[in-house]
């Protein structure tokens, strides 16, 4: 290897270090984790919109409960097990992968296995053989033809 | 349509099937998710008609009828008269009715009652904390909580008289066994 490609190896490296301390993840601060999880939270008294993004008086209760948690030091998953007690899982706007409502999780994806294995099914299948001329349907056709030529 | 494509979209219907049935079949008065078989969250609030505390523990082994309620909601007036009804029938036995002001004013709630006539305790549920671990939806919205502690039933929107006195009697008379 030469010189300058040993330099530019080193110049992307030193690049991609960059980038990924840049991105690594930060502790949250109090305000942030109370968006994060009022993000999480379904509004019980609104059409889709979680607790976060509604201006309900339902939501703002909730919201200062998620607060006042954060406060008292209790972390993320207790906060929301807190809420799944009350209401269920039909609280959190994404339902956990082990529960009844996780099917909305595997459905895509069993769809698309099973399209999978449609199209690998079709691509394998032999192609279609052009059938051969029985020799009733050649004399049909001579006479036909001849037909045609007089 | 292939014999595979056929066998597909039958297992498509019928998948369908099961769910809108079963989605259905569920009465929407009755969603027994949440709080429904597990201890009745504890509370003490202020009664909405002199401010002294109204606390859940004071009325440990009665039943115990939760109803949460607005002055601004429409159908917590329809379900009125069938709380009046209970409570003249049941006032001063082993069955406790409690209403829970839900999202309102104090002056509107005492107005409400007085112009109503209820006279079973109301407590005011200010930050709304006892609606939520109850996991109240909106009001009207009425808990059956039996003597052991526990909730057995929950109603939402306005309860008929008949669905009131089935639930405490059943409760009742699972309390003398």
């Amino acid at each position: 290897m030469t010189m300058s490609r040993m330099v530019l190896l080193a110049a992307v490296l030193v690049l991609a270090a960059g980038v990924a301390w840049a991105a690594r993840p930060q502790p949250l601060t109090a305000a942030e984790r109370v968006d994060r999880i009022s993000a999480e939270l379904r509004c019980p008294v609104c059409q889709g919109l979680s607790v976060a993004d509604s201006p309900s008086e339902t939501a703002r209760s909730m919201r200062a409960l998620v607060a006042q948690r954060v406060a008292e030091g209790r972390s993320d998953d207790e906060i929301r097990a807190e809420f799944v007690r009350s209401y269920g899982d039909w609280i959190l706007l994404s339902p956990p992968l082990l529960s009844a409502n996780g099917l909305v999780w595997l459905a895509p994806l069993l769809a698309i296995a099973f399209g999978t294995w449609l199209a690998w099914r079709r691509a394998r299948a032999p192609a279609a053989v052009p059938a051969e001329i029985t020799p009733a349907e050649r004399a049909e056709l001579g006479s036909l033809v001849a037909a045609d030529d007089q | 349509m292939t014999r595979l494509a056929r066998y597909a979209a039958a297992a498509i219907i019928l998948g369908l099937a099961v769910v809108l049935t079963l989605a259905f079949r569920r009465d929407p008065h009755d969603i027994k998710t949440g709080t429904v078989g597990k201890p009745a969250p504890a509370f003490a609030l202020p009664s909405l008609a002199d401010g002294s505390t109204v606390s859940l523990d004071a009325y440990k082994g009665k039943v115990v009828v939760l109803n949460f309620w607005s002055s601004w909601c429409i159908p917590c007036k329809e379900e009125n008269p069938a709380l009046v009804d209970a409570w003249e029938r049941y006032r001063g036995t082993d069955v406790v009715l409690i209403g829970i002001v839900f999202q309102d004013t104090k002056d509107a709630a005492r107005d409400y009652t007085a112009r109503l006539g209820n006279t079973w305790i109301s407590a005011l549920d200010d930050d709304g904390r006892v609606a939520l671990g109850y996991g109240v939806f909106g009001p009207p919205e009425t808990y059956f909580i039996g003597a052991d502690g526990v909730i057995a039933g929950r109603h939402i929107g306005p309860i008929d008289e008949q669905t009131l006195l089935t639930g405490i009697e059943t409760l009742r008379k699972a309390a003398r066994q």
